[in-house]
């Protein structure tokens, strides 16, 4: 988490210097990808909303070429062509990542299908999601699919009460959106996504619930947003808000419970930040990839 | 499919007995015809999710109107999903299979040339079931997106022996149009349902005519067009799609800049109008060239 932490509050500088584009970050919502991925068998898939630097992390793609891509360098893991939203990296089983809205649950759905019936492995697919995705008709075409077919697919829908700057009012109409579930026989339930402790042991339970009954599952997390949508969009949210949701920080939480001091997570964060700062150099020198041509 | 056991049909066709053939293949491989909802987008976006784990799916649409549904899923995901595959050598092989019969304002309507323009999607629009074989087997044989195309307004009973379906399926390379008919006077460049009209027309009518069968609009045989009309000097593209901004359009604005001077008449275009596919049976006549028109302006040209 202080990774993932310390990698986005990097990118947002270079945003700031026109380095990096509009990125989008994770801060606030964590626990989610790291707590979830660190659950889950290496061989498990995972597949992504637009929101994608902290999963991408949790499941293990290397740092250097990661961050070359996020700054469309050829020397990134998709030859600097998909930015933060559109990347694959299956050495690590991290299948796609889809920038727009809704589409990853159909497409992981198919894949959790064909992981079962055509490569015949046991192996499940998990597929996160935002709540306002859930607006989106994909969403519903995909549980709709993946409940009939009895995909693999683990559902985890991060609520962070936001679709972009627009509040939850104005598109869920449903207290929750697990509960939303129920109408296509998916079986549900809803968490603190900003406790890491409750988010490993929910995804442990989940997933095992989707490996033995081979069938869909949705867990929805509720977290907090605290970064922008995107660099370039400023939050509608006032200061007061967003102070009142930083109280439930996860990392903060997490750090208070390992009662890790101060100079200890700077020593984390120094060598860590080496590490950042050598993929940034690396990526900075990269050249740009040309204009690809396509058949 | 028996020769190659990543091939899987997703759609509504199978049990729903829409097509002809479905329910045969579905009796030879049961567990590789799989019938989805009637969630168009959805299905697709599925079908490519199966790609991520090595199938090489055929995605049925069975009507070409839930195509302006399913133009998400093909053109933003299908598409960019085997682009991204492609930069760390893992390309997909997606086929996409839409059909065009007249019904009424949405139903038959003719999309190829809205999908034609999409960077890294191939469009295929056979005119008989041999190349609707040959260009599906390359389909599945090659890297990359297609959209393949069948013309159900086209009749069986006027096929040729020498169009009908082999026994061996061939590769009918996409980018290869088919010189159908050679002469000397004009081109005619169609496809699909106006290319069987346009060569009933010229064999009724003795014309000394190069007919050239597109067979994919893209990619697009530029050089086989531009080959016949230096040595004809006449051009006339007939298609099944609106003219305004079409294939024809692109075949012309490419003749004029590419080869200009061997021009002898104008560039003449026919097909269908900018208007809505009438309900009425008798109408559904209005919405393709006639072939009094065909032949009319043939003789127009080569005069």
């Amino acid at each position: 988490m202080l990774t993932v932490r310390l990698v986005e509050d990097r990118l947002q500088e270079l945003c700031f210097l026109g380095e990096a584009g509009d990125l989008h970050f994770n801060k606030g919502q964590e626990a989610i990808s790291i707590g979830t991925c660190a659950v889950l068998n290496e061989e498990d898939y995972i597949v992504t909303h637009h929101r994608t630097i902290a999963h991408s992390i949790a499941k293990g793609v290397p740092l250097r070429p990661l961050i070359s891509e996020l700054l469309g360098k050829a020397t990134g893991i998709n030859g600097g062509v998909a930015g933060e939203m559109h990347f694959t990296y299956p050495d690590v089983r991290y299948m796609f990542t889809f920038q727009l809205v809704g589409t990853c649950l159909p497409v992981a759905a198919g894949l959790a299908w064909a992981v079962k019936n055509f490569l015949k492995e046991s192996n499940i697919v998990a597929c996160f999601f935002g709540d306002a995705a859930t607006s989106n008709a994909q969403v519903h075409e995909g549980l709709s699919i993946a409940s009939v077919r009895k995909a693999p697919l683990l559902l985890i829908c991060e609520n962070n009460g936001v679709a972009g700057n627009i509040k939850k009012e104005f598109y869920l109409p449903t207290k929750t959106v697990a509960e939303r579930a129920a109408a296509y026989g998916i079986g549900s339930s809803t968490i603190d996504g900003n406790n890491l402790q409750l988010v490993m042991e929910a995804a442990a339970r989940a997933s095992e619930y989707v490996r033995e009954n081979s069938k869909p599952y949705l867990l929805e997390m509720e977290t907090t947003r605290l970064s922008w949508h995107k660099q370039g969009m400023p939050d509608a949210r006032s200061k007061e808000e967003l102070a009142k949701l930083a109280e439930r920080d996860p990392l903060l939480r997490e750090e208070t419970r390992l009662g890790i001091s101060v100079e200890k997570k700077r020593e984390f964060a120094n060598e860590i930040n080496v590490e950042i700062e050598d993929a940034i150099v690396a990526a900075r020198a990269a050249p740009y990839p040309g204009l690809k041509a396509v058949n | 499919m028996k020769a190659d056991p990543s091939i899987y049909i997703f759609g509504e066709g199978a049990h729903m007995k829409v097509h002809f053939d479905a329910p045969y293949i579905e009796k030879e491989f049961p567990d590789r015809v799989v019938t989805l909802p009637i969630s168009e987008d959805g299905n697709t976006n599925f079908g490519v999710g199966t790609s991520l784990a090595g199938v090489k799916p055929i995605i049925d649409v069975i009507s070409s109107d839930f195509l302006f549904r399913t133009m998400d899923s093909i053109c933003n995901t299908a598409v960019k999903l085997n682009f991204m595959s492609e930069q760390i050598g893992k390309p997909k092989t997606i086929v996409i299979k839409s059909e065009f019969l007249f019904g009424g304002p949405t139903s038959g309507q003719r999309l190829e040339s809205q999908f034609a323009r999409i960077p890294g999607l191939n469009v295929a629009v056979p005119s008989n079931p041999r190349d609707a074989q040959g260009l599906m087997n390359s389909a599945l044989r090659r890297n990359g997106v297609t959209l393949l195309f069948e013309d159900r307004m086209i009749s069986d009973k006027d096929t040729k022996e020498s169009d009908m379906i082999k026994d061996v399926a061939e590769d009918i390379p996409f980018g290869k149009a088919m010189l159908r008919r050679k002469g000397n006077s004009l081109t005619v460049v169609s496809y699909a349902i106006t290319l069987k009209e346009v060569e009933s027309e010229i064999e009724a009518n003795g014309f000394d005519c190069d007919l050239l069968d597109l067979r994919s609009l893209y990619p697009l045989d530029y050089h086989a067009i531009s080959e016949s009309v230096s040595a004809t000097g006449k051009l006339l593209i007939v298609e099944p799609d609106v003219v305004f901004e079409g294939v024809g359009a692109e075949i012309g604005a490419y003749i004029a800049e590419c080869c200009p001077s061997s021009l002898k008449k104008p560039i003449k275009r026919l097909g269908a109008p900018r208007s809505v596919i009438p309900v009425s049976l008798d109408m559904h006549k209005y919405m393709l060239p006639s072939r009094t028109e065909i032949s009319d302006t043939i003789r127009k040209m080569m005069s």
